[in-house]
């Protein structure tokens, strides 16, 4: 807003002032509208749309080596999965000469059995 | 961050933590904006009605445009005032020209008389109606100009016009509003 004096009009400045003093006010429940669009508006827009997401996978991807680091670290994910799940015979053996000859280890979750389990020893 | 507190920023700053989702942000913007928004869109379409319709739809465009604002590109109300003015001038043509004005409630005064605020709501609609009557482009030179109290260089950026292009309008219109209420001042009350 600037300098209206410059071109000051005697004949005109009190309507234009009139309308200044009469403008009209917005009244509650239309502001209440336009809030109303406001926020649905955000809510819109600050969620991450699904192209988005694709965007930040493939920014993670190129990270961490692009498609061949992804498909290697993808095999070596199945592989120990599957190995978990169905784990050779010979990789089974191999574990037990690491522990030794004490045979399985045997963890008890439930500190009441290991309780009566010490009272019965004794 | 309470409302108060948002105060000192300006729009585009407001807008900016709006499209990150402030909320208080959003309500901020809407109390500053709307009645700048909803007083132009009056005075281009001199009916309430349609001004609050055309306000409603401004604000929402500002609302969807928000995340892709370029900062430091124009100024929120340049980019209002024109949003607006395009959505009367569709109003305008849809309509026809020439239209009766609504009834508009009247603000609160105190420190004004009843007969004082008639006199001022008639000098109001008086020169509403001489308004009405100016060419589209001149009635918006004139109210950015002597209304809104707008610098010719940001009208003529709100209107995409040159500084002299818009002083010629704004000249046009204003005689031709002198023509048409000079012979009222008197009813209105002038007298000097």
């Amino acid at each position: 807003m600037t300098g209206r004096r410059e071109d000051h009009d005697p004949g005109l400045d009190p309507f234009f002032d009139a309308a200044r003093q009469t403008a009209p006010q917005p009244e509650a429940d239309f502001l209440a509208r336009v809030l109303a669009d406001a926020e649905a508006a955000q809510i819109r827009t600050t969620a991450l749309p699904a192209h988005r997401w694709r965007a930040r996978l493939a920014e993670l991807g190129r990270a961490l080596g692009g498609w061949p680091a992804m498909a290697g670290l993808s095999t070596a994910a199945v592989a120990g999965l599957w190995i978990g799940i169905a784990p050779p015979a010979m990789l089974l053996a191999q574990v037990d000469g690491w522990l030794g000859a004490a045979g399985p280890l045997v963890i008890d979750a439930e500190p009441v059995t290991m309780v009566l389990l010490t009272e019965e020893a004794m | 961050m309470p409302l108060d507190a948002l105060s000192d920023l300006t729009d585009e700053a407001l807008l900016a933590l709006f499209a990150r989702g402030d909320r208080v942000a959003a309500r901020a913007l809407t109390m500053r904006l709307t009645p700048k928004v909803l007083a132009h869109a009056y005075r281009l379409l001199g009916r309430r009605d349609q001004a609050e319709d055309v306000a409603q739809e401004a604000m929402l465009r500002l609302w969807r445009v928000a995340p892709d604002w370029r900062s430091g590109e124009a100024k929120v109300t340049t980019w209002l005032y024109r949003v607006t003015a395009n959505l009367c001038t569709d109003r305008l043509r849809r309509r026809g020209r020439t239209t009766p004005l609504d009834a508009i409630p009247e603000p609160v005064d105190a420190a004004v008389t009843p007969a004082q605020a008639l006199q001022r709501q008639a000098r109001a609609d008086a020169l509403q109606a001489a308004l009405d009557a100016l060419p589209e482009r001149q009635r918006q030179a004139v109210v950015l100009r002597h209304i809104e109290e707008i610098g010719n260089p940001e009208i003529a950026e709100i209107m995409g016009l040159s500084v002299e292009a818009v002083e010629s309008l704004t000249a046009r219109g204003k005689r031709a509003l002198r023509a048409a209420l000079g012979q009222r001042r008197e009813e209105l009350g002038y007298t000097e």
